[in-house]
């Protein structure tokens, strides 16, 4: 890849009158800064990013605390204190919605961010040292890979539904979090194994071996930044699809549970009341979630043209 | 072709001893650290202690091994291999074997299977063909933002949306207008009916088939059509002077098929967490609404024969899908 010309000492290798070269990333980026439709995608999922991060700037309504005799108020807009009404339990809608960005998206930042290590470890264990390591971490591919993902993760939440893992965001986030990992790891893993796999018998990197260069070095300097092209391209997918797989999760009462409040709790409540006349309760979390899933989805779409070596 | 046959038949039983013995080991611990899985059995009763006994002696759980943290149980496992070998797939807890269960379950999955399958052919060969003939003009442009669209609408949203905001008022007004038992009254109606289960499925099957693989089925083809487009055959097939529609029929998509069929082994796995959702939601009463509601009872036993057999499909599906794929493309040799 072009990232390893080797630049001729006191000569700018992109001086001259010869087609520029750039690196795939840049060729990527400059691809990816024409699409209108890149840059609206990314100015939805920092939206929400920074709805996650700093709640408080949307709303200044506490979502927990919460009026029963305040119960199913319609959207008074700019008009009231609640603008998109209240739930059954007289919790001001816009309040949840805001904060429940927080949990919908860390899970799946936590999730990902937590495959990827993996990924790049046990991958590059697998595809560097073959033999027996590479048999072992193949099995356990495969047999991660026969249960489809979100059925695993039916199963397993609802074994260990009763566990307590204490309260607060982060131990309700553990259990779905745990899960969502166990089997988010495969994907990822067969793409880092494939490209190391592919890498490792090239000149470049015989020549760092032959220089004596430590297994460590090879792996991370030379091997494993190819294998960042393909697997980038793949995360906003991934992000994406946990932000869904919670809403499920959250519906079947087995994901992140009230009183913590989420994308997927809004929608599961408000799912109901739709047709009898409430559709504010289950709208604002509705066009939340679908709109964020949109914008990872568009990104992921263009990153993989962009980053496709192929294409260029 | 027979030595290649027999080793993945081998890899595929060992993988699912595998997949057993995971589901065996996390099952054992879920049961060590809840404490008994018998008390689901009695709801909100308080049982006595040798109810629980009674209980956890049918369901094979008075093994030591489950009052300790850490111990596999391997022996359980082993008669419940030997169980499962001889068809005994146990109860749930309403005493029903769960062999039953399924087999009731078993042909609605399969229908709506089938119009998903029907759905992905035809939303994808149609879509794919077109973008790929029209490339980077506008109905290429458009498909593809369409199946971004789709790839984007979770299954899980898709329904909920169809269930609630469209099924309903829909359903409704089709039944004032057509009477309740019409045609149009049931492909609406917002639930399964097994009177009904053809019409009451084609609705949910064909928003899991767009929303759960067309649009990876739409790329995939419009991907390995194009690379026929300039092939040296296409080529020549013209200068003989071809018409478009045979060039098309002929030498384009029959040749690009192969990637396309090892695809829905691929897309199988999605369909089914998908198939889930769907029966759960839309209450069809599958395999999918039946590990749904058993997740919503704490049915242990169904759960974990149903993911069992789930994954025994998978696993079959993929080893037809690796073979068939040796078949049909003469390019690739195993033996």
């Amino acid at each position: 890849m072009t990232e390893h010309t080797t630049p001729v000492p006191g000569i700018d290798p992109d001086f001259g009158t010869g087609p520029v070269t750039r690196s795939l990333w840049s060729d990527a980026f400059h691809a990816l800064r024409r699409r209108v439709d890149v840059i609206i995608a990314t100015v939805v999922a920092l939206f929400f990013a920074v709805m996650a991060a700093v709640p408080r700037l949307f709303t200044a309504t506490d979502p927990k605390s919460c009026d029963i005799s305040q119960s199913k108020i319609r959207p008074q807009w700019f008009d009231g204190p609640h603008p998109l009404g209240t739930d059954l339990h007289g919790c001001d809608v816009l309040a949840q919605t805001v904060h429940g960005a927080r949990p919908s998206l860390l899970l799946a930042i936590i999730v990902v961010a937590a495959s990827l290590l993996i990924a790049f470890l046990l991958g590059s264990l697998a595809g560097y040292y073959m033999g027996v390591v590479d048999a072992v971490i193949s099995r356990a591919l495969e047999v991660f890979f026969t249960i489809p993902f979100l059925l695993a993760a039916l199963l397993i939440l609802s074994l260990f539904r009763s566990v307590e893992f204490g309260h607060g965001l982060f131990a309700v986030m553990l259990p779905p979090a745990i899960v969502l990992i166990m089997f988010g790891w495969v994907e990822f893993t067969r793409y880092v194994r494939a490209s190391v796999l592919e890498t490792k018998n090239l000149d470049y990197v015989m020549a760092a071996q032959t220089l004596g260069a430590s297994d460590v070095r090879v792996i991370f300097r030379h091997i494993l930044p190819n294998a960042i092209a393909p697997v980038t391209a793949l995360i906003p997918t991934r992000i994406a699809a946990i932000i869904s797989a919670e809403a499920v999760l959250a519906f079947l009462g087995i994901g992140i549970r009230p009183p913590e409040i989420s994308w997927g709790i809004s929608i599961s409540r408000g799912a109901d009341w739709f047709s009898g006349g409430y559709p504010h309760l289950l709208l604002p979390a509705l066009t939340c979630l679908l709109v964020t899933i949109l914008a990872f989805v568009v990104l992921g779409d263009a990153l993989r043209d962009a980053l496709d070596p192929k294409l260029r | 072709m027979g030595r290649y046959i027999a080793r993945r038949c081998v890899q595929a039983v060992f993988t699912l001893f595998l997949v057993m013995l995971l589901l065996h080991v996390l099952s054992t611990l879920a049961i060590q650290l809840n404490g008994s899985p018998a008390l689901a059995y009695f709801g909100d009763r308080s049982p006595t202690e040798a109810q629980i006994a009674a209980v956890e002696a049918r369901y094979n759980l008075d093994h030591p091994c489950y009052d300790q943290p850490g111990n596999p149980c391997l022996g359980p496992f082993a008669e419940r291999l030997g169980s499962y070998a001889t068809g005994d797939f146990g109860t749930d807890l309403r005493e029903r074997p769960v062999t039953e269960l399924l087999a009731q379950a078993v042909p609605n999955t399969m229908r709506l299977f089938a119009i998903v399958t029907i759905t992905w052919l035809v939303v994808g060969m149609v879509c794919g063909s077109i973008a790929a003939r029209y490339r980077n003009r506008a109905p290429d442009q458009t498909i593809r933002s369409f199946s971004v669209l789709i790839d984007a609408f979770p299954v899980f949203v898709m329904l909920l949306v169809y269930k609630y905001i469209i099924a309903v008022p829909v359903g409704n007004w089709m039944q004032d207008r057509f009477g309740s038992d019409s045609t149009w009254a049931l492909l609406f109606k917002p639930s399964f009916s097994a009177e009904n289960p053809w019409l009451t499925l084609i609705v949910p099957g064909i928003l899991l088939g767009a929303t759960g693989g067309a649009a990876s089925f739409i790329r995939l083809v419009r991907a390995s059509q194009l690379e026929n487009y300039n092939a040296d055959h296409v080529r020549t097939a013209r200068a003989k002077g071809l018409g478009d529609t045979r060039v098309t029929i002929f030498h384009i998509i029959r040749n690009s098929s192969i990637p396309v069929v090892t695809a829905i082994g691929f897309v199988f796995g999605e369909a089914l967490s998908g198939a889930v959702i769907t029966e759960g939601l839309m209450n069809i009463r599958g395999m999918g609404g039946l590990v749904w509601t058993a997740v919503g009872d704490s049915d242990i036993p169904v759960i974990i024969s149903s993911v069992t057999l789930i994954a025994v499909l998978f696993l079959m599906v993929n080893l037809l899908v690796d073979l068939g794929y040796a078949a049909l493309d003469p390019r690739i040799r195993y033996d």
